[in-house]
């Protein structure tokens, strides 16, 4: 296990019905980086979100770029800060 | 795509449709019962001189159509004017084409309202602008009110959980209150649409 608990934050519109994309999107990263991960928190909210935040950095943002986010961009964020 | 008799009995009726729901049918019927259609708006749509045939695009995953396919629905059930079929927007795509919001956009739901030939006679798509407009005025004094709710477009997994809670409930509240107005300008929104019928 790394020393620095790396932390992903999926904030998706519960309204919306989002949970299929956020839960594929979190079992994607689990199957990823496994340990390697401190949490993933999965934020239930409003108004048509569906934001990723790795280290409190923003990687994705439905209002942002439109529509879900590739799994591989979020994965690549979270590569960097491995590294 | 051309919609004709054919293709739009292909369509499920209202009440199929919230059979059919995987998700949000209490809330679809909560909002039914919490539509309030004033005596002149149900005269003006009983007065309407023949049915009108009512194509919805419709997800059971959409907020706007949790919130403003029930008040069709009920136009539909206490006026006997309004011919419903719903269609689920990612099994029709060919008719969301024809529908887009700003020519790019598969926004939901979308009422089409066509005439005893298939004339369409107009169509509504998502939610008023009046209502998007008053909601925005509406969060943008909540985040005014409160700097601990920090910026109205900044990431909300930064709150801490407690001011996140606070923020949710006061999101909700403003849903809660303008929910009556809302109902009001689709109602106004539609009678406005298939009045173009008796015209």
């Amino acid at each position: 296990m790394t020393a620095t608990a790396h932390k992903v934050k999926i904030t998706y519109c519960a309204e919306c019905g989002y949970e299929s994309q956020t839960l594929d999107l979190a079992r994607s990263l689990m199957l990823e980086f496994g340990q390697r991960l401190g949490s993933i928190e999965l934020i239930p909210w409003e108004g048509g979100t569906f934001d990723v935040s790795v280290d409190g950095e923003l990687v994705h943002s439905m209002s942002r770029e439109g529509g879900f986010p590739e799994h591989e961009a979020v994965k690549r964020a979270v590569r960097a800060r491995l590294s | 795509m051309k919609v004709d008799r054919a293709r739009f009995d292909q369509g499920m009726t209202y009440d199929d449709f919230k059979a059919q729901m995987t998700r949000n049918r209490e809330r679809v019927e909560e909002n039914e019962r919490r539509v309030d259609i004033s005596p002149n708006d149900l005269a003006a749509f009983r007065g309407l001189p023949k049915p009108i045939h009512t194509l919805v695009l419709a997800e059971d995953w959409c907020g706007d159509v949790i919130a403003n396919l029930p008040v069709l629905a009920r136009l539909a059930q206490e006026s006997g004017k309004l011919d419903v079929r719903v269609f689920l927007r990612d099994q029709n795509d060919d008719i969301m084409q024809g529908y887009l919001n700003q020519g790019q956009y598969k926004s939901i739901p979308v009422f089409v309202f066509f005439d005893g030939d298939f004339r369409e006679i107009g169509h509504w798509i998502e939610r008023p602008a009046s209502v998007t407009a008053l909601r925005a005025k509406r969060r943008a004094e909540i985040f005014r009110a409160h700097p601990e709710f920090g910026a109205p477009d900044g990431p909300v997994d930064q709150l801490p959980e407690d001011v996140r809670a606070r923020l949710s409930t006061e999101l909700q509240k403003v849903r809660d209150e303008t929910t009556p107005f809302a109902n009001a300008e689709v109602i106004r929104e539609i009678r406005e649409l298939v009045s173009r019928v008796a015209a």
